[in-house]
């Protein structure tokens, strides 16, 4: 450790004591990157003070939450200290009749909704691991799941935030009414920065009051143009489902054995519905005939039931075994073409042997595709599926994101994809914030 | 640079009939519709991205600061040219020049009319959901650059859960796409970020929005209180239960009145408040919400509760509270509409103070609000000739939004900030708050040519009372 580091360790044990400070930073390593220095502060206040203790001696730092983000981006340029949120988990006032809460930003999705459902109240956004992803990096990674087609995503449901400024700097955005043009809307610059301008401390979303009812309606399809038959006339009918998904035959397999299906290789489309009780069996009675007019095979959960099923939806992709070759990429298309883009990317895939598990937020224009490479395939193939697939997607108005890949994969394919004419109004932002270059630099679009 | 030569320039620009310049011309762009007045030094027509791009680039060249116009109904002085310069005349710019009912998106120019788009988009069967009360005379782009409201926000959301991206010129004249119509575009989000920034980031040229199928059913009652505390606790109550209605809007004896003397939408005029509550969906239980808010709002002291029968009905209440503004209009010389937002649950408190704050001042004040949304709109009646009179409006309208601060809300739901609140914004921003936002501000306009001397109270010059 460099003489700096090690008054800056000094600096730091003195703010939140030796107990939260730790040397061995093996488990926090970021694309591979080990931090030299991980520190835990207990409140806002002392994440200040570790922010601007490291601003002064010029030590990169990035935020850390759950973890469950920190595949996503580019490695980055230089980490000295990574500042963990895990002390920062309490509630900070819940006011339920005015349906909101605010907690700090290392809160665990999975505890907020225990607590609020407690009252009979729900934050309708659920990315996966809930139990893992903190409300900050929820935030900071804009991470979102198979709801935000009826509810929208981070920006919809976020009210206030408060954050440390790269130089340690405590400012607060937003508020907690649900109506606010009080200056700008700083809470949307925040949501999705990654990091790279500042430390999100604390964070306030409105809440749902519970749903009476819930079903899920799963329609098993033996082709994909019939499960792309069924999603398109959900789509243009009255329905409203909270959440649809389509699943190929290497997705759907996953699930068999966690729900108990009797089919395999097929497409399977989820739709989930909530509400009162006769809109719910409207839309599940609608669905089934639709999903049996084109051949498929439905089967309904109810309920709690319906809850599970939605629990092994949502994590899906995260149940096949751990392999540190596989390359995870997200695509975003208009909505039209979502279905398209799950089928060219498994007939991509397949085309080159690769085994692949592809899911879709099919009604909101988000497909993701685990790629793993057969043992004769080698990273530059991988690459160039990857490759073809983003430029699909960008040729159809959209992007690709690497989501998970292995940090040598990252130097072949950029994390983010090429930026566009607005990225030089991103890095005069990202300058005017953190001009020293010291949150989470390089881990972001274009190496910001 | 004179005005002589900057008129001369901007003809070159976009030819000779889309500058105007006399007088008249001018007197009409040096208001909208709130409170103060200020000359722009010229008005040009615009009609492409291009064209924007061009005049910004020879403003730009020059120092001249510019304000883009639509409607002009802003009510914090958001359009007036405050620093003079050139005001950008959006309105020729309104066609919809895209529905892509497969990805639930259309493409907009910003000078199209709110309602217009309702309009072109219904017979479709889609509609876009943010309505502000103003929304025949309001255009998008004024939308984007407030992140206006209306009655639907409760249950949809303001302007910006609905404008997906967008084609933005800067002061520099440089064109920019942010955004757009695939979902999470990598990097900051600067959609979400332009939205509100009340001109002062640049112009918008064009929008990209998120639109709907038409509901298949809608339900609309009228409420009918002889006490205001009964009507907003009815707010809570129904929200309480778990049910989201699209609205929950109220009114007070004094809009009633102004209504029904301009509108004559058959609204008793004998009570103290009514509630307007609509639920909209799938039509399989809106008879059951509907008897279920019946229900509570007759528990809760509700005189009597109207559903309306048809869309003739319904047309009728809603035509009541979107002329409200425009009625209380016709009965006095001149309102300010204060904007506060407080949590839902403190709306009776809110109202009661609000009433002594009038009896202070000596002031009427009669209230229309969207109650489920907790964004207050007292309309402070005045006479503008009268001086001493205005000097208490104005404190009387401060003291309103620190009630609102006090109470855990903010100065400001959806008209925005622009000459009306800068004073306050140090009610609810500390001076790092401020700082952090004009950080923003350099990045997307370094030489503060975009609606400068706005929002911030730290670049405002001087007292913008004239």
């Amino acid at each position: 450790m460099s003489s700096d580091l090690a008054a800056l360790r000094e600096r730091l044990e003195a703010l939140v004591g030796a107990g939260n400070l730790t040397v061995d930073g093996a488990a926090y390593a970021v694309d591979g990157m080990v931090p030299a220095l991980v520190v835990r502060p207990g409140t806002q206040h002392e994440v200040a003070e570790v922010v601007a203790a490291c601003a002064e001696a010029r030590a990169a730092l990035v935020p850390w939450g759950g973890g469950t983000a920190m595949a996503m981006g580019n490695p980055p340029r230089r980490l000295e200290v990574v500042v963990s949120l895990e002390r920062l988990d309490r509630v900070v006032e819940f006011d339920p009749d005015n349906l909101c809460i605010t907690v700090e930003a290392g809160m665990p999705l999975g505890r907020l909704q225990a607590l609020v459902a407690e009252r009979q109240e729900r934050l309708p956004l659920d990315p996966p691991d809930a139990d893992r992803v903190t409300l900050g990096g929820l935030v900071a990674a804009n991470q979102s799941g198979p709801c935000r087609l009826l509810h929208g995503t981070a920006r919809d449901w976020v009210l206030g935030l408060r954050v440390v400024l790269p130089d340690g700097t405590r400012i607060h955005c937003g508020g907690r009414v649900i109506k606010n043009v009080s200056g700008y809307d700083m809470n949307k610059l925040f949501i999705q920065s990654f990091g790279t301008l500042g430390i999100i401390t604390e964070v306030t979303v409105k809440l749902l009051p519970m749903p009476v009812c819930r079903a899920t309606v799963l329609g098993a399809f033996t082709g994909f143009a019939e499960a792309a038959a069924v999603l398109a006339e959900v789509q243009a009918s009255f329905l409203l489902p909270e959440a649809l998904e389509l699943l190929d035959p290497a997705a759907a397999d996953l699930l068999q054995p966690v729900l108990g299906l009797d089919s395999r290789g097929t497409f399977a489309l989820a739709a989930g519905f909530s509400g009162s009780q006769s809109t719910v069996d409207r839309q599940v009675r609608d669905l089934e005939a639709m999903v049996a007019s084109r051949g498929g095979h439905a089967r309904t959960f109810r309920e709690a039931e319906s809850d599970r099923a939605w629990t092994a939806i949502t994590n899906v992709q995260g149940g096949a075994a751990p392999d540190p070759r596989r390359v995870v990429c997200q695509l975003a298309v208009p909505i039209a073409r979502t279905a398209g883009m799950l089928d060219s990317a498994r007939t991509r895939a397949a085309a080159q042997g690769l085994a692949a598990t592809v899911t879709a937020h099919a009604g909101s224009g988000l497909v993701c595709a685990a790629l793993l490479p057969g043992d004769d395939l080698t990273e530059a193939g991988l690459a160039a599926v990857t490759e073809a697939l983003r430029e699909e997607a960008v040729g159809i108005g959209g992007s690709l994101v690497l989501l998970q890949a292995p940090p040598r994969f990252k130097a072949r394919v950029e994390a983010w994809g090429k930026p566009g004419p607005s990225f030089a109004i991103m890095r005069r932002i990202k300058a005017e914030f953190d001009p020293q270059d010291l949150c989470s630099p390089g881990r972001f679009l274009g190496g910001m | 640079m004179s005005n002589k030569v900057l008129v001369q320039e901007l003809r070159r620009v976009v030819g000779e009939a889309n500058v105007v310049d006399s007088d008249v011309h001018l007197q009409l762009y040096q208001y909208d519709a709130y409170l103060e007045e200020r000359r722009p030094d010229a008005v040009v027509f615009v009609h492409s991205t291009e064209e924007v791009s061009r005049v910004l680039k020879l403003c730009h060249a020059h120092g001249v600061p510019s304000v883009p116009r639509g409607g002009g109904t802003n009510l914090s002085g958001g359009t007036i040219p405050f620093k003079g310069g050139v005001v950008l005349e959006m309105i020729r710019m309104n066609r919809l020049l895209e529905v892509d009912k497969g990805s639930l998106r259309a493409r907009v120019q910003p000078g199209m009319f709110n309602l217009e788009l309702g309009q072109a988009l219904a017979p479709l069967g889609y509609q876009y959901l943010p309505d502000p009360a103003s929304q025949k005379a309001a255009t998008l782009g004024g939308n984007v650059a407030e992140n206006s409201g209306g009655p639907h926000c409760f249950k949809y959301g303001v302007t910006t859960n609905h404008v997906v991206g967008m084609t933005v010129v800067l002061s520099d004249g440089e064109i920019v796409e942010l955004g757009g119509m695939a979902p999470d575009t990598p990097g900051y989000d600067l959609t979400g970020v332009f939205v509100g920034s009340e001109g002062t980031f640049g112009v918008c040229t064009e929008v990209v929005v998120r639109i709907v199928r038409l509901a298949e059913g809608v339900k609309t009652m009228l409420a009918i209180y002889d006490s205001i505390e009964k009507g907003s606790e009815t707010v809570s109550a129904i929200v309480a239960a778990g049910m989201v209605p699209a609205t929950l809007e109220m009114m007070d004896q004094l809009v009633i009145h102004a209504v029904e003397k301009s509108l004559a939408c058959g609204l008793p005029l004998d009570c103290a408040t009514v509630l307007i509550i609509e639920v909209d969906g799938l039509k399989d239980d809106l008879e059951e919400q509907t008897e279920a808010i019946v229900r509570l709002c007759m528990e809760h002291g509700a005189r009597e509760v109207r559903v309306a029968k048809d869309e003739a009905e319904r047309a009728l209440l809603w035509a009541g509270r979107r002329g409200a503004f425009g009625a209380v209009a016709r009965i006095t010389p001149s309102y300010l509409v204060c904007d506060g937002t407080v949590p839902r649950t403190t709306l009776p408190l809110v109202l009661k103070k609000v009433a002594e704050v009038g009896e202070k001042y000596d002031l009427k004040i009669p209230n229309v609000f969207h109650a489920g949304d907790g964004n207050l709109h007292p309309l402070i009646l005045f006479d503008w000739r009268d001086a001493e009179q205005k000097a208490r409006v104005m404190k009387a309208g401060m003291e309103i939004l620190e009630l609102c601060v006090q109470l855990g809300g903010t100065i400001s739901g959806e008209h925005g900030v622009g000459l009306e609140k800068m004073d306050a914004m140090h009610l609810i921003l500390s001076a790092d708050d401020i700082q952090a936002q004009l950080k923003v501000k350099r990045a997307f306009d370094p030489a503060d040519l975009a609606n400068p001397g706005k929002i911030f109270p730290a670049v405002q010059e001087v007292s913008h009372v004239q």
